[in-house]
Formats: C-alpha cells, sequence, structure tokens
C-alpha cells in the first residue's frame, strides 16, 4: 500500500469505508423513509427530514430508554468483571510455572468451543437455584464467563511483553505481588485492556440468547431482545425497527471512537520484542 | 485529577452494575402475580389492545395479577422450551399448535380436565384437537383460516382468479414496476410459515399428509400441491427472500397483488391499513381445503399457581370477553362460538369469506401422528426445499419423504 499512488490508496480507504458505513447509513434512510416509499421500484438514497418522528415516538411510546439503560448495564458490568477476574490468572499463566499450566490454558480455549444455546438451559436452571432469574446480575455472570477465557488469553499476551526486570526492581524495592500487578503491570498493559474491554463490552451489549432467556420482565429487558420483539409473527413495523436499531448502534460505536485508539495500541502491543 | 476522574468513571461502573441486583425484586402487593406470555402481545395493533383485555382480567379480581409477555416471533418456541426444560417459565403460554404438539409429549404442559370441563363451554370443533390421548391440554386462543387476500386495484381488469392457472396467469401480469403478483414462505428460515404456506397447497390440491393411520407424503395429490408450490415458486411472480413480515406490508402498501393468508393478517391489516382497498375470496385450488392456524391458550406444567392460572382461562372463556377477544384478532375466531355483528359483517365483508371457510379448514398437522408432526414437518421442509431451490423432481423428492418419514417413524 504504501507503494501506491495517493489517489488509489484514497481510492481504496474511501470504498472500504463505504462497504463498512453504507448498511449503517441504509438503515437511517429507511427509518426516514416515507411509507409509500418503502418498498418503491427506485430505492430513495437520501433521508426524509420530515419523518424524523419516528424517533421521538420511539422514546415517547416505547421504553427505548430503559433497554438501552438495562444494555449499558450488563454491557458494563460484563467489561468490569471481565477485567477483574481475568487479570490474576493472565498474570499467573504469563509469570508463574506450575503444574497444569498448559492444560488450565487450553481448557480456557474449549471453554469458547461451547455455544451458548447449549449452556442456556442449565444456566437457566442454576441461576433459578440462586433466585437470580429475571436480573441484571444473572446476565452479566452469564455474559462474563464467555469472555473471561478470551480476556485472559489477550491479557496474558500484553503481560508476556512486559520486562521481567521492572518487576524484579520494584520486587527489590518493597513492592507486593499484589502490588507489583497493580502499580506496576496493569498502567503498562493499559491499551491492551482497553482493546480486551471493548471486547467484553459488545459481547455484553449485543447478546441476545442469554437476555431473552433468563429475564422475563419487560422493565429488564436490554435492547437486543428490545429491537427483536418488533419482528412479528403477522407483522414488523420496519420504521420502528430501523430508527431502534440506529439508536441501538450509536451507543456502541461512540464507545468504540471513544476507545478505539488504545485499541489499536493494544492490538500492536507485544507485536515488536527486543 | 485524571485519576480522581478514572477513579469516578469507575465507581460509576460498579454501581451501575450492582443495580441490577436489586431491580427484579419488585414483587406485586399482596397479589398472586402469574405471567402470560405469548408472540401476539408484541404485535403492532393486536398487541396492545390484547393487553388491554388482559387488563380487564386484573381490574376484576382482588388475588390474582396477570402480567404479559410479548416474545419474538422467531426465538419464541426455543425460548419458552428452554426455560420450561429449565424448570421455570410463564405461567401461561399462547402456543402455536406444532409447539404444543411437541410441549404435550414432553410433559410441558398441564391437562386441563381437573379445572375445565368440556360440558361448561360451547366450544367449538377445532377444540377437539386439542386432546391428545382423551386428555384436553389446551383451550384455543386464536382459531383462523386461511383465504386469499387481493387487492383488486393490482390485478388486469380487477380479475379475481378462481383456479390455479388463473392464478398464475393473473399474479405474472400483475407484476413488474416495483409490485410482485403473488408472495408466500420458502426459506427455512420461517420453518413454521413455510410449513403452512405449503399445507395451504397441499390441501387445497387434494393432498393430506396422511390417511390417519398411513403417511401419505407421496400420494398423487401431494405431489401435485408441490408441483403447484414449485410452479409458483418459478413463476418470477414472487419477492424470492421476502420474509412474511416484509410481504404482508409490501401488501399492506399495494406492492403485492394477492396473498393466501390467514385472520390474524386480515385483521392487522385493518386495523394499521383502514384505507386499504382489499378484498377476500376462496382460496383458487381445486378443492376449499385450506390450513387452519390453531394457537392454544395452555398452562405451563412448571407452575407454582396453578389454580390462578385455570382462573384466568376460566374467565378468558367468559362469553363478553371471549367476544372482546374476537374483536381483537380480526377475522380470526376464538375458543367458543362467538356470532358476529351484523355491523361488523357489512364494515368487513372478508370476515364472511374468512368465517365460510371454515368447514373446509385442516390442522396444519399430520392426521395420526399429531405429536410427531414438528419430525415430519422438518423432513417435509427438506425435501420440498431440494424441489424449489435444486430442481428435484417432486415425485422423487417425496418418495424420499415419504421412505425417510416411514423410517423415522418406526424408531
Amino acid at each position: 500500500m504504501p507503494g501506491l499512488p495517493l489517489p488509489i490508496r484514497l481510492s481504496a480507504v474511501l470504498l472500504l469505508l463505504a462497504v463498512a458505513v453504507f448498511p449503517f447509513y441504509w438503515m437511517f434512510v429507511t427509518s426516514l423513509t416515507p411509507s409509500s416509499e418503502l418498498f418503491a421500484s427506485t430505492p430513495r438514497f437520501w433521508p426524509t427530514w420530515s419523518e424524523t418522528g419516528v424517533y421521538a415516538d420511539a422514546f415517547r411510546k416505547i421504553p427505548v430508554a430503559t433497554w438501552l439503560l438495562n444494555s449499558l448495564i450488563v454491557a458494563a458490568g460484563t467489561t468490569v468483571l471481565s477485567i477483574a477476574i481475568s487479570l490474576f490468572p493472565a498474570y499467573s499463566l504469563s509469570r508463574f510455572r506450575f503444574k497444569g499450566k498448559g492444560i488450565m490454558g487450553l481448557s480456557l480455549f474449549a471453554t469458547q468451543m461451547l455455544p451458548e444455546a447449549m449452556l442456556v438451559v442449565p444456566l437457566y436452571a442454576l441461576f433459578g437455584q440462586f433466585n437470580m432469574l429475571n436480573t441484571l446480575t444473572a446476565l452479566i455472570l452469564a455474559n462474563t464467563a464467555f469472555t473471561v477465557p478470551v480476556v485472559v488469553w489477550i491479557l496474558k499476551g500484553a503481560i508476556d511483553g512486559v520486562p521481567e526486570e521492572i518487576e524484579e526492581a520494584a520486587h527489590i524495592d518493597g513492592c507486593s505481588q499484589v502490588g507489583i500487578v497493580w502499580r506496576i503491570v496493569l498502567p503498562l498493559i493499559a491499551p491492551t485492556l482497553a482493546a480486551a474491554s471493548v471486547i467484553a463490552f459488545f459481547h455484553g451489549w449485543n447478546e441476545y440468547v442469554f437476555a431473552q432467556t433468563l429475564v422475563s420482565s419487560e422493565s429488564l429487558r436490554t435492547a437486543s431482545v428490545g429491537l427483536a420483539g418488533f419482528v412479528g409473527e403477522l407483522s414488523t413495523p420496519i420504521h420502528t425497527v430501523m430508527s431502534i436499531a440506529v439508536i441501538y448502534a450509536v451507543p456502541a460505536i461512540v464507545f468504540y471512537m471513544f476507545v478505539q485508539k488504545y485499541v489499536v495500541s493494544g492490538m500492536t502491543a507485544g507485536g515488536v520484542k527486543g | 485529577m485524571l485519576h480522581t476522574t478514572r477513579r469516578m468513571a469507575l465507581a460509576g461502573v460498579m454501581a451501575l452494575a450492582a443495580l441490577p441486583c436489586f431491580a427484579g425484586s419488585a414483587l406485586a402487593q399482596g397479589k398472586t402475580t402469574i405471567s402470560f406470555a405469548g408472540v401476539t402481545f408484541s404485535e403492532a395493533g393486536r398487541g396492545d389492545r390484547l393487553r388491554e383485555w388482559v387488563d380487564k382480567f386484573n381490574k376484576s379480581q382482588d388475588k390474582i395479577e396477570v402480567t404479559t409477555l410479548g416474545l419474538p416471533f422467531a426465538t419464541f418456541a426455543n425460548t419458552m422450551f428452554t426455560q420450561m426444560g429449565g424448570g421455570g417459565g410463564p405461567d401461561l403460554i399462547r402456543f402455536d399448535t406444532i409447539d404444543f404438539y411437541a410441549a404435550v409429549p414432553a410433559g410441558r404442559i398441564l391437562p386441563f380436565d381437573d379445572h375445565i370441563k368440556d360440558s361448561d363451554f360451547k366450544f367449538s370443533a377445532p377444540n377437539d384437537y386439542l386432546k391428545v390421548n382423551g386428555k384436553r391440554y389446551g383451550v384455543a386462543f386464536e382459531i383462523s383460516n386461511y383465504v386469499m387476500m387481493y387487492n383488486p386495484a393490482l390485478l388486469k381488469d380487477g380479475k379475481v382468479p378462481t383456479t390455479f392457472d388463473e392464478l398464475l396467469a393473473v399474479t405474472k401480469a400483475a407484476t413488474g414496476n416495483g409490485n410482485y403478483g403473488y408472495a408466500y414462505r420458502a426459506t427455512m428460515a420461517e420453518r413454521n410459515g413455510f410449513w403452512q404456506d405449503l399445507c395451504n397447497y397441499v390441501f387445497g390440491f387434494g393432498g393430506r399428509w396422511s390417511d390417519g393411520k398411513t403417511l401419505t407424503l407421496n400420494a398423487p395429490k401431494v405431489i401435485e400441491g408441490v408441483t403447484a408450490y414449485k410452479r409458483m415458486y418459478d413463476s418470477g411472480a414472487i419477492p424470492k427472500g421476502a420474509d412474511a413480515a416484509t410481504y404482508r406490508r409490501m401488501f399492506w402498501e399495494s406492492k403485492v397483488a394477492i396473498e393466501i393468508d390467514n385472520g390474524g393478517v386480515a385483521g392487522i391489516f385493518n386495523q394499521q391499513a383502514p384505507n386499504l382497498a382489499w378484498n377476500a375470496a376462496p382460496s383458487p385450488f381445486p378443492t376449499r381445503a385450506q390450513g387452519l392456524i390453531l394457537a392454544p391458550l395452555t398452562v405451563n406444567a412448571n407452575t407454582k399457581n396453578k389454580d390462578a392460572a385455570f382462573t384466568f382461562v376460566k374467565w378468558a372463556l367468559q362469553p363478553d370477553n371471549q367476544k372482546a377477544l374476537q374483536d381483537i384478532l380480526g377475522a380470526s375466531s376464538v375458543a367458543t362460538d362467538v356470532p358476529r355483528s351484523a355491523d361488523d359483517l357489512a364494515k368487513k365483508p372478508w370476515l364472511k369469506v374468512y368465517d365460510e371457510q371454515t368447514p373446509n379448514a385442516v390442522p396444519q398437522l399430520v392426521g395420526g401422528f399429531e405429536v410427531r408432526t414438528p419430525e415430519l414437518q422438518q423432513i417435509i421442509i427438506e425435501q420440498v426445499l431440494k424441489v424449489l431451490q435444486g430442481g428435484m423432481d417432486p415425485k422423487k423428492a417425496m418418495d424420499e419423504a415419504q421412505d425417510l418419514a416411514v423410517a423415522k417413524m418406526s424408531k
């Protein structure tokens, strides 16, 4: 790519951008297309601004704000818990030698091979026994169980890249093992933490199967389930679905834009060693 | 400063995460609260009115409260069976027929006989299909016939087809300029809907999936129905890939001329698109037989509030409440016979067409193999997809279906 002329590089970037952004744009345009033109033989490529009332209706007539708040709670809870639980196992896998280390690492990966649909019945029964059905806590725990293995391996890779000499120096200065992880390692792997957070956050934000099954109360519904609820047996209110889909996508896009510079540096962290 | 901000942000996130621990613990004050799940509660138009109907029950009670749960259609059955398999689930469930027949042998729903006596209510004939081995496991929440719905404005010279060949010709003529002549389902993604549409063709051509004792998947009349389904698929008159919700909306927007659909859809068009000038006629097949939607109201075997659940069922079966429910459901009918008002029949001429279809309505089940219909449905749908998408000869496909089904039923 660096050897190619600027116009070609620019065109390639614009093409990729168009492919990535167009579905979102089309969703937005459809949400603002008058009903009579929804199935027109010549599609409308520009939004009709007079139709913006669908967005006001989404908040006025539908509990979209509640759904988004529930999704935010689940996503944020999953992120915080995943990082908190994964940090020390990742450090152990990176720094310590112990019996069964290899098997433990592989076992973490093996859990990723079980689909959510297979685990949802036992999880439902388990949460039922603990009286945790119909709570967002159950969703946070279930989602965390799926994100922790990935996060552990991502963090392990980053910790591998932290020179042990830095930790030895801290140890000589009297820092405890936990203090080393908290004060020395954690700041050094901050970009990777951001990358892992994005993965955990999006898992919690988008998750559907657990949210649909473990929670039945409509006041605790997440946005993914709320949105799917409009796809009915007999009819689907297309404007409502598209407008809520746009609203649902925006917080996730904003979150990603906020952390993307950390994500990029986190993804490349440890790429160069020496 | 930066550290303080980060800590505050972290504390905020932790607080948000802790919040839900308490969020699900709200209890109805002094009332037994039971839940009632159904896809109909999330339907545009009918959903809100059905919730109001349930609220009427809540207002009539001081010890029981029913909360409604509207769940997505596509995952409704999976969610219900997952929750029931895990020992929970809603107390009352509005199932589709095919899921009802999966729930009964699995022991997921309760028999009604100790609570609801047939002699106490004037149940309509289709309610008998909700008895398995002589026991009643549900009462009809919605019974709906299939007829041909058409938009006269999109038909050349307003000609309404009365035979299948005419249907093909009329729908081809109506296709073009972004309009389609006809729409139905033909993808595995909409398995149940595909099955319903296929049953209409097979039944309409005089076929049945069994004679009550033996499977007849490769009987000549069944093959005729499948062949007709394929002819329509290849006609160029259908919006291939459009799901039912989309093509129904297209009909509503005058982009689809004809579809064969149930009375629930008629009710939605009437409520959501009151200015749409559409009408109904018997489906243009060699016989008048068509499928029947029979959605039963059932009680979850895991319920801890059996008496409360059956109190609601009894309330729902009272004449006034049946009439109110029937009015909400459109051209569908309910568990007991409720006559239409003269005013209703005058305002909605299509109601008569739907009601007159009742003597020719056949449940979309495999007679004599009702509880195994889901397994047979899978085999039949897979084979018909080979005809539609793979170009397989309909006779060969249905011969294979028969062999596969017979082998499966012998296990």
